[in-house]
């Protein structure tokens, strides 16, 4: 593959025709399955030889269709990617898998499977514990997983392959996390919108392709001028929040986007999968006990402080590696795994001496007017 | 101060009976400590009753407090004191009630919150929570208590089945899944060990593991004798009869309780006497916890003629031979089994009608069973785990089944704030309406 000189244009372009590049690839004659939330074990799909590609919604666009099938009490994020799937937009999927992340997956399954009848459907059954029999559980759904997809594809899913894969998925990472790194320096060398637009279009592409981009971005950002514009650096926490719009919002007010604990961002980048003699087994360790998302119940310590310490200690890091001054919580309204753990994670990142903005908001910009006043004043507050 | 209600018309004794026996769990925890008891916050269906029954663990049920506080229409306080601290109003409110009373109890500094409906809930001396298929909450609720009762230690441990796929046979997954169900299951046994500092007496466990079965056995035939027509007992009962299977499994109260419903649910079919006069129309109540702070709307159906044999909600059991479980010397794994087989039993007929689903098939068997002529399904906003699937539940009756009459009502489960008592006698005004046409479409 030549290397890409262009990354910033190329990752603007797949950010705004989000899944494009999939669709040209289901047309050359690949398989395409779409998956939900951090927990889509990307290294199995890509040993199956098919483009996994990970579902947004679009912020800007009302529900029309979704409503007709799914509660308004489900998670507004899965509820628009819904409705995008209910009018068409990943018409060209082949397949999903949907793992069991939370309430508003597991209890949707059916609609999403019935509704959109694709030739390919799995429902991987992550568990929420992290425990020694947890681990053997996670490799058993996931060998089930591997046999549906071997059955789908007509191929074998070689250890080989998904050791393979776990090396490009690790690279992927790796290069990701340098280009955070370059969010450290103050101004960061990219703004949060650019960061948003980049991260978007890494999880619609191949790993391979993925990584060329992210060095691409790498490198154009460390050649071009540096900035001066010396503003407030805020890190903002969430679940899928996958449109510049809150970002604009944070830094059209007139600070910097410099660090995330997002399921599309540092969630996704900062784990590795460890290379294990069964490949299955580090892939079942990574998504169970290595990612830091609130549908895991991790309680490893002697006592509640340093349970804290293991949910939330490396926000801790984040805030001091880059240099944070404040923290907005974005939170989407009826997520009751991240809206349970506000005030803890809340008063944790308090005890670092960082503000915090607490905002409980829909997956659309029609509530963002009031959102953005709300960050103006916390930022005029932490000036 | 809480709104005086005007109680439901109950048409069992046995229903009258309940207020008495939830008092009697919550003042249970109060006592716990004079008794040398350990108190343990607890999450109904999470296969964990026998476990803390014979480690004579008391349980503090919070789906039962939260329900009482909505049932008095006094949970505001409560949820509000929550919201205070950046709780959504969106998230589970039996959660958030509970958690509101957790913040009061210690401001008081462990002591009895003043006016906390019966007296409330004692300070737990651990919390055992569930990762699972149901429900989110059951694991992050206990996260977010220990929060502000961080000295109180929580066990949270994973009890699954495998999901419905019609292309897949989930018999292939069984076994791991009973495993694993198992294996947490003794999990939860080394805790209760750690914190209670007693064994866990195996040989009580195996025999509370049996009265459980014969409890769930006696449950379902006092519970098939609604089919009788005057039903004897509706809906509007059951939320109330629930409570021994819900809160008191594996105790011989919960098992004299049901067979002295079935008495009575037997000779009221022998002197045909039916839960209204004129029985009319024959609903089931399809899915969704009820808004207990409005239980009088089953009254108000009841008044239009209208009576719900059966009930999806709470009927968490099933006849043990019906399961078909494989013979096994260990308790935890005949949990485990029942667990599973539990879940998954309807799947089989599922798989045989093309389009369905298994939720779907239970609501079919209902109504066949139970001759229903039309479905009602409650949808409250605070839950996800019952609440989200229900339009597809019903889209998909109707497309496997036929056109069947359907209500979905709209509220909460413990926030009164949702509900419009006008508008929603309204919706039922017109769906009694909808199931008389139906009734004379059909002759």
């Amino acid at each position: 593959m030549e290397p890409q000189t262009n990354g910033l244009a190329t990752a603007e372009k797949y950010y705004n025709q989000y899944g494009s590049r999939a669709k040209d690839l289901k047309e050359s004659g690949k398989k395409v399955i779409g998956y939900l939330s951090a927990l889509g074990p990307v290294e199995i799909l890509t040993a199956a030889g098919v483009i996994p590609l990970r579902l947004k919604g679009n912020v800007s666009e009302a529900i029309t269709k979704g409503d007709a099938y799914m509660e308004t009490v489900v998670c507004p994020f899965v509820r628009n990617v819904f409705d995008a799937a209910v009018k068409g937009r990943y018409d060209f999927l082949d397949g999903m898998v949907l793992p069991h992340q939370c309430d508003s997956i597991d209890r949707t399954n059916d609609v999403w499977s019935d509704v959109l009848k694709l030739p390919y459907w799995h429902f991987l059954n992550v568990p929420h514990v992290t425990d020694d029999p947890s681990i053997e559980f996670m490799k058993e759904i996931l060998r089930v997983f591997i046999g549906t997809l071997e059955k789908f594809t007509g191929t074998t899913i070689t250890d080989e392959a998904i050791a393979q894969a776990v090396k490009a998925h690790n690279e992927n990472r790796r290069l990701m996390r340098e280009l955070y790194a370059l969010r450290t320096a103050n101004p960061p060398l990219i703004s949060g919108t650019e960061m948003m637009k980049v991260l978007v279009a890494a999880m619609s592409l191949p790993v391979q392709e993925s990584s060329a981009l992210i060095e691409s971005v790498t490198k154009e950002v460390k050649e071009r001028p540096s900035s001066k514009d010396m503003r407030k650096r805020i890190m903002i926490i969430g679940d899928q929040i996958d449109d510049v719009a809150v970002i604009e919002a944070i830094e059209g007010a007139g600070a910097w986007l410099v660090m995330d604990d997002l399921s599309i961002g540092s969630k996704m980048y900062w784990q590795d999968v460890d290379a294990t003699q069964d490949p299955v087994q580090g892939i079942a360790e990574r998504y169970l006990r290595k990612l830091k998302i609130p549908t895991t119940y991790v309680a490893d310590g002697n006592n509640y402080e340093e349970n804290l310490e293991a949910r939330f200690g490396h926000m801790k890091k984040y805030i001091d590696e880059f240099k944070v001054d404040g923290v907005i919580l974005f939170i989407y309204k009826y997520c009751d795994p991240y809206g349970f753990e506000v005030p803890a994670v809340k008063s944790f990142i308090e005890s670092t001496g960082a503000s915090v903005l607490y905002l409980e908001d829909e997956y659309s910009t029609s509530a963002l007017p009031r959102a953005k006043t709300r960050i103006e004043a916390f930022l005029e507050m932490i000036a | 101060m809480a709104e005086d209600k005007k109680p439901r018309a109950l048409a069992t004794q046995a229903a009258g009976k309940i207020p008495k026996f939830v008092r009697g769990s919550l003042s249970a925890t109060l006592k716990a400590k004079e008794e040398g008891k350990k108190v343990a916050y607890a999450y109904i269906a999470d296969g964990q009753d026998e476990i803390m029954r014979a480690m004579d663990i008391v349980p503090a049920w919070g789906e039962s407090f939260a329900g009482v506080c909505a049932a008095k229409r006094d949970a505001e306080k409560f949820l509000q004191k929550a919201e205070a601290d950046n709780f959504s109003r969106s998230l589970c409110t039996y959660a958030t009630c509970t958690i509101g009373f957790d913040m009061m109890r210690e401001e008081l500094n462990g002591e009895p919150v003043p006016g906390a409906p019966w007296g409330g809930m004692a300070r737990p001396d651990m919390i055992l929570g569930s990762g699972q298929l149901l429900c989110d909450p059951r694991f992050k609720w206990p996260q977010a208590t220990q929060h502000y009762i961080p000295d109180v230690p929580v066990f949270v441990g994973n009890m699954y089945y495998p999901p419905f796929d019609p292309k897949l046979d989930h018999k292939d997954q069984e076994k791991f899944y009973v495993k694993y169900a198992a294996d947490e299951l003794r999990e939860l046994v080394k805790f209760c060990e750690k914190v209670t500092g007693k064994k866990m007496d195996w040989d009580r466990l195996a025999a509370l593991t049996e009265l459980s079965d014969k409890t769930w056995d006696l449950f379902i035939d006092t519970y098939e004798l609604r089919k009788a027509i005057p039903t004897p007992m509706d809906t509007g009962d059951a939320m109330n009869t629930m409570v021994p299977f819900t809160f008191n499994l594996a105790t011989q109260e919960a098992y004299d309780f049901y067979k002295d419903l079935y008495d009575e649910l037997q000779q009221k079919i022998a002197d045909k006497k039916g839960v209204v006069e004129d029985e009319k129309y024959r609903i089931l109540w399809g899915a969704g916890l009820p808004s207990w702070f409005a239980l009088g709307d089953f009254q108000y159906f009841n008044n239009k003629g209208a009576v719900f044999p059966v009930e999806v909600t709470y009927r968490g059991g099933e006849k043990i031979e019906r399961l078909d479980l494989p013979k096994t010397n260990d308790p935890l794994e005949h949990i485990a089994w029942r667990w599973v087989r539990y879940w998954t039993h309807w799947y089989d007929k599922a798989r045989k009608r093309p389009g369905s689903i298994p939720k779907v098939e239970r609501i079919i068997e209902y109504i066949e069973d139970y001759k229903c002529d039309g479905v009602v399904f409650h949808s409250a906003f605070s839950c996800r785990s019952w609440h989200a699937g229900i339009i597809h539940q019903a889209n998909t009756l109707k497309k496997v089944y036929g056109d069947i009459p359907v209500l979905i009502m709209e509220g909460d489960i413990v926030d009164i704030s949702s509900y419009n008592e006008a508008d929603t006698h309204n919706r039922i005004d017109a769906f009694i309406e909808t199931l008389d046409a139906a009734k004379k479409r059909k002759g």
